[in-house]
């Protein structure tokens, strides 16, 4: 059965609350199931469902920690995921160099790998304060969700 | 989804003490495992979260948005906050043990380590902490007299360090943009500034600070920096390396001649602060010639070395520590738990005591889980019972 997974990749837990805001906007749906990063099984990526991944950045333009195994894994693995379809949202803070880079990291594993990237790039810039959550909710409504 | 267990045990009563990330992001991961559960959290000052309203630098609105994450737990999650409310003062830790299941001490470490040589109480030396306090509108924070000077030393190579140089750089007109209060704008003189030496005793390699946040530096205008002792032997890691380069980078790249510099100096440790009725001059020793000597002539010391438990604290964690605590999961006895630096020291940024906060909660659950505490207390309305006065409560939420 086709479902939408949200994967975040989190340090401060702003990507967290913003995967959960984007699970409940799309509540009703298709099915959709959000887990962090850390705790998602990379063989489970499938051609079947539809993945919209929102990751922070961390350090100087790192992954956030929750990340880190996934891309690892991927890395590793380097599973053939042609068919796999995602949408990605990156949170950063333009007062540093590397700017929104961690959801880049992803982007660039996702792609190599064969998975195509839908919709447009969403980013959040942190710099004035703000919480991604609106911004993102409103750009996840945008994806072509039943591409 | 996060898969809530649906276990037949009742909801705790769950009473936090300090409202800091620690104290948040605990209620967060507990009001996960128990949607029902009465939470408080209690903070001696009238507004809350602690160190992100008051330790991160005013410029850093990223870091600091993580108050409007927390604000949801009072707004949208039936947190309740309680402040004006110093536990172990107004109200006792056992009062608040007698009308709570869990009561967990999340309440920081907020006093400046000392330098712990001669001079360091002589007017001009400032702690860090105190100097943040002050930048961002800490009630229990007076100017007193404060005058930082055109030539400080800043004696320590951390994040904190970092923050000191940046805001000290930072026109008057940007900090008042960010809400910085007018007369502590006017006791900082930032702009007037004409030098900086951050001297720290470990190598450029093995320095605390973040890259980014030493990178950030450069977005200074009209700065020089300089460094001196940068060390090539001995780096095995390759974050070292990266510290150490970043910092020759910088010091390369930036102009030779500027209105203001910044000179970091590495391997130096403070041996005495020179002055009469205040700092005139401060001097370090080589952590790698014992005969070579570092004096620089100052108007102000700022010290960013660390922080520590305060002894005039009303809550002092050695005080509730037995045979039978396991420090390493934050219990200390039978329903009270300690989470964030107060347990694991001032070591670690807000999204490593956001990792502290969910070892600690992870082992609540477990404990009620497994029925090693039965719930039962009545919580926030027993302590008010016990105590009419306590009634006189502000709750916030922002």
């Amino acid at each position: 059965m086709s479902k939408t997974v949200i994967l975040y990749g989190t340090e401060s837990g702003n990507a967290e609350l913003v995967a959960e805001d984007i699970g409940e906007e799309l509540n009703g749906g298709s099915s959709v199931v959000i887990s962090d990063m850390s705790d998602f099984d990379v063989a489970e990526l499938s051609p079947e469902d539809f993945y919209i991944i929102i990751c922070s950045t961390h350090g100087d333009g790192e992954l956030p920690t929750s990340a880190r195994p996934f891309h690892e894994s991927l890395s590793a693995a380097s599973p053939d995921l042609s068919g796999v379809k995602y949408a990605i949202f990156g949170l950063g803070d333009s007062s540093y160099e590397t700017y929104s880079k961690g959801s880049e990291h992803i982007d660039r594993v996702l792609t190599e790998l064969g998975a195509e990237r839908v919709g447009e790039y969403g980013r959040h810039d942190a710099a004035d304060g703000s919480l991604p959550n609106d911004a993102a909710v409103t750009w996840s409504q945008s994806l072509p969700l039943f591409v | 989804m996060n898969a809530i267990k649906d276990l037949p045990s009742q909801s705790p009563t769950i009473a936090i003490v300090g409202s800091g990330p620690s104290g948040c992001y605990l209620a967060q991961y507990l009001r996960k495992r128990w949607k029902e559960a009465e939470i408080v959290i209690f903070d001696r000052l009238p507004v809350p979260y602690g160190l992100v309203r008051f330790g991160v630098a005013p410029d850093h609105l990223g870091t600091k948005a993580v108050a409007r994450q927390f604000d949801r737990l009072f707004e949208r999650e039936g947190v309740r906050f309680i402040g004006e409310t110093e536990i172990g003062n107004r109200v006792t830790l056992q009062e608040l043990r007698d009308a709570f299941d869990i009561v967990v001490l999340a309440s920081g470490l907020h006093g400046d380590r000392a330098l712990g040589v001669p001079g360091d109480t002589l007017p001009g030396v400032h702690g860090a902490g105190r100097i943040t306090r002050l930048i961002n509108g800490h009630p229990g924070e007076q100017i007193d007299g404060l005058r930082i000077g055109e030539r400080i030393a800043i004696v320590g190579n951390g994040n904190v360090a970092m923050d000191l140089v940046r805001l000290l750089l930072t026109s008057p007109e940007r900090l008042l943009e960010l809400g910085v209060a007018e007369d502590v704008v006017r006791a900082l003189e930032p702009g007037s500034v004409k030098r900086i030496d951050v001297v720290g005793r470990s190598a450029a390699h093995d320095a605390k600070f973040d890259l980014a946040m030493l990178r950030e530096l450069t977005k200074l205008p009209d700065v020089s920096f300089v460094a001196q002792n940068l060390a090539d032997e001995g780096i095995a890691d390759a974050d070292g390396i990266a510290k150490r380069d970043a910092v020759a980078e910088i010091a390369g790249g930036s102009p030779a001649r500027a209105a203001r510099s910044v000179h970091f100096h590495f391997g130096w440790t403070p041996e005495r602060i020179i002055g009469q009725d205040k700092v005139q001059s401060i001097a370090f020793r080589s952590t790698a010639d014992e005969n070579s000597t570092l004096l620089l002539d100052v108007e102000g010391v700022l010290t960013a070395i660390g922080f520590e438990e305060l002894t005039t604290s009303p809550i002092r964690r050695s005080h509730h520590e037995s045979a039978e605590s396991e420090l390493d999961k934050g219990y200390l006895s039978p329903g009270l738990y300690c989470a964030g630096w107060l347990r694991r020291g001032p070591r670690g940024t807000i999204p490593q005591n956001r990792v502290d906060s969910k070892m600690v909660a992870d082992a609540i659950i477990e404990a009620v889980d497994t029925a090693q505490l039965v719930p039962g207390k009545p919580g926030l309305p027993a302590l008010l019972a016990q105590n009419p006065s306590n009634s006189r409560h502000t709750e916030e939420s922002a």
